[in-house]
């Protein structure tokens, strides 16, 4: 196969960029480049020149190429490789299953280290077969749980990444190779670095003294109570029981940690509450185009009774949440069944509607708060079509 | 050059000093002093052959954070200090700065790039400051200009008859009416806007060019609203999240107009935009002024203990009101007509975002 050593054309977006694709910079930055590049940029004035550094004379050379997958394997905690490569898409989903275990992992970057995976393990010669490879590994990994956003959403995103990258051609499968793994390896770091900017964001509209209303488990919001009780702000937390799931036992234990006071009500005690609140603060499964989010089940309700009582509805989400998707209604969302225990025993004849989320339209929220800033429900279409241009 | 320094740093501490003491006051004049104000530092300031533009926007920055410190409601100020970084980001962009090669191996090839490069170093440099001093100055003009901007699209907003309302006095809202009066015949109600009463200059102004005028009371305004067909009104500055940081009572008459479905159209040159989203904006946002204006000093004397000066009375004069962005029909800035959901584009146009948080 060859390669042209096409000029360098990162064809990055504009510096409003969101931070996920930031570490590509530096990226950029350690990687070396040859000689012929070099001269090519020169020459084309017309490639967006991204500024970086590092200039080596001679060409890409085994030596770096070790280093590049040694550097990418380090991160890597201990997993047995999977001997059989033929059977791949299975092999994908077990990866998948294994990020997933991973507490502290969100399932948009478990998929991603599931691709990174199958990139690892690919036997294909070319860019291209590379990039069919992770297309079937996508479409198996969503087709086994056809229900989840943050996955289909974090599929997307990694391979739009892939996709965008194979515009440049490397002189060395190896060498592109070697660059997605290690942008997949990243993307573990950066979720937690966009907890942590959404955290810093969030924080400042914590007032002393306020009240804050939650529904669903989400770490996001968590990191963003923590913090803001570590800097000395002193406020108290309502959260629902969140049936079926029971998330309101699991935030009043992690809240409690912290030492901040927590009341449990009932999910129907919103409304009842609601007088009591300053503010409602929710994560979200995925925020859809329209700026809406699709949330844990009772979202909506909670969103409801906030507008028409003029409280504020906050959201934290990362960028990587963010899908392609624009719902009109509730059924759009696809179903996503869970298993609701009733104290009392159902009655045969009755029927059941055991969905696991709904969708908050655009008009209900105020503000997200995202790594890539505070932005307002219409700013998010727009934040979308830069993540995925 | 080493006598320039304290001569910029003597205009910086002087125009400080001004803004804590409430000198200078209104959106317009600050913004305009910050930009002249920076000008000149950036003119002063001596640049280091490499990472100049970083150095500049450090010293913009320094000079920023000072001014916020003494006057955080001036955000005018804020936002002229913080809109010469981006065009100094665009800048830092364009030119190839050699500080960027940090641990570049020694090539032949990088040796006579560095070489080439120190031969325009300093024409580069001085480049850098010429075009952002020009950035400055062509701020300064839009500034002046920005009132005939908004102006002339008064004609597409104002019709024959319409009874407009509004509240004290804004310079923009003054030209606007002005320019639409010469094609247009129209009625102005003015509240005369306590503690204040800048609505009675407005008035008098206006009924100087033969605009016919009422001036009522602020209470009055929720019994007048019925009758009005738009109300208008200039803001101090427009938050990213299209809220408006407007004169005190405006909140009052947005609420009054969104109760009756009256459009409520605020006149906002492009300079008002701050990228900050108000926390909690009635009180952080607010400047607390002399209560005086409202009561006068011996007025009270008799509601304290005698002796003991226990405080039985507060008496409050905040300066600002916030408005949500959902009781804001349509902006009308320099560039045209936009949505309160449509602000967060125009800072994204206007501001990188290195520049949302100073510190």
């Amino acid at each position: 196969m060859r390669y042209t050593s096409v000029s360098f054309a990162v064809c990055l977006p504009s510096s409003q960029t969101n931070s996920i694709f930031y570490d590509v910079e530096q990226l950029l930055g350690s990687l070396c480049i040859s000689e012929l590049v070099k001269n090519k940029m020169k020459a084309d004035k017309a490639v967006e020149d991204v500024g970086e550094s590092a200039k080596v004379a001679g060409g890409v050379t085994f030596e770096w190429l070790r280093q590049a997958e040694d550097a990418s394997l380090l991160t890597t905690p201990a997993r047995p490789t999977a001997t059989d490569h033929g059977d791949s898409s299975f092999s994908v989903i077990e990866e998948f299953n294994y990020w997933r275990m991973q507490p502290d992992l969100a399932e948009a970057v478990a998929a991603i280290k599931a691709l990174t995976a199958v990139i690892r393990r690919s036997q294909a010669s070319t860019m291209m077969g590379l990039e069919i490879e992770l297309k079937n590994a996508s479409e198996a990994l969503k087709a086994w749980d056809e229900t989840s956003i943050p996955l289909s959403a974090g599929c997307d995103l990694f391979l739009r990444y892939v996709t965008r990258t194979t515009a440049l051609e490397y002189e060395d499968i190896r060498a592109g190779k070697a660059r997605l793994i290690e942008r997949g390896e990243r993307f573990g770091e950066i979720s937690q670095k966009a907890r942590r900017t959404i955290a810093m964001l969030g924080q400042d509209f914590i007032l002393n003294g306020s009240t804050i209303l939650t529904h669903g488990f989400s770490r996001v919001v968590l990191n963003l109570l923590k913090l803001a009780a570590s800097n000395g702000k002193h406020f108290n937390v309502i959260c629902t029981e969140g049936r079926p799931d029971n998330t309101g036992a699991k935030v009043a234990i992690e809240l409690l940690a912290a030492g901040i006071p927590v009341t449990l009500i009932l999910d129907s005690g919103v409304g009842y509450m609601m007088e009591k609140v300053d503010m409602l603060l929710v994560g979200a499964e995925g925020v859809v185009e329209s700026g809406g989010i699709i949330n844990y089940i009772g979202t909506f309700q909670s969103a409801l009774v906030a507008r028409s009582m003029n409280k504020p509805v906050y959201v934290a989400a990362e960028s990587y949440k963010f899908a392609r998707l624009y719902p009109l209604e509730q059924r759009d969302l696809g179903p996503s069944p869970c298993h609701v225990e009733f104290v009392e025993p159902v009655p045969e004849d009755a029927k059941v509607e055991n969905t696991a989320r709904d969708y908050t339209p655009p008009n209900y929220l105020t503000l997200l708060f995202t790594d890539l800033g505070v932005l307002t429900p219409s700013a998010v279409s727009d934040e979308l079509i830069q993540l995925y241009l | 050059m080493i006598a320039a320094m304290p001569d910029y740093q003597a205009a910086v501490d002087d125009f400080v000093t001004r803004l804590r003491r409430r000198q200078v006051e209104g959106s317009l004049i600050t913004a305009k002093l910050t930009a002249e104000l920076l000008r000149q530092v950036v003119s002063h300031q001596r640049l280091p052959n490499v990472g100049q533009a970083a150095v500049l926007i450090d010293v913009v920055k320094s000079v920023g954070l000072r001014m916020i410190a003494a006057n955080p409601i001036a955000i005018a100020a804020a936002n002229r200090s913080a809109l010469r970084a981006p065009s100094l980001h665009n800048l830092l962009e364009s030119i190839p700065d050699p500080v960027k090669t940090p641990e570049a191996p020694a090539a032949s090839v990088g040796d006579s790039d560095s070489k080439s490069r120190s031969g325009d170093r300093n024409s580069v440099s001085w480049k850098l400051k010429h075009n952002v001093i020009e950035g400055i100055t062509e701020l300064l003009q839009d500034l002046d200009d920005y009132h005939t901007h908004v102006a002339e699209q008064a004609l597409e907003h104002i019709h024959q008859n319409e009874v407009i309302l509004t509240l004290g006095r804004s310079r923009s809202l003054l030209k606007f009416l002005l320019e639409a009066k010469k094609k247009r015949s129209f009625q102005v109600v003015v509240a005369e806007g306590a503690p204040r009463y800048q609505g009675h200059t407005l008035a008098k102004e206006l009924a100087e060019k033969g605009l016919q005028t009422t001036v009522i009371t602020d209470s009055a305004v929720f019994a007048m609203i019925s009758r009005v067909n738009m109300v208008i009104i200039g803001a101090h500055a427009v938050m990213a999240n299209g809220g408006v940081l407007a004169p005190v009572g405006m909140h009052m008459v947005a609420l009054a107009a969104r109760r009756h479905a009256v459009p409520f159209v605020v006149l906002a040159g492009v300079h008002k935009l701050c990228p900050q989203y108000p926390h909690k904006p009635y009180t952080l946002l607010n400047d607390m002024k002399s209560p005086a204006e409202v009561v006068e000093f011996g007025e009270l004397s008799e509601c304290f203990a005698a002796g003991t000066g226990d405080h039985t009375t507060y008496v409050v004069n905040p300066t600002f009101d916030y408005i949500p962005p959902d009781l804001v029909s349509i902006f009308i800035t320099d560039t045209g007509g936009h949505n309160p959901s449509y602000v967060y584009r125009l800072i994204a146009e206007y501001y990188s975002p290195e520049d949302y948080f100073l510190q």
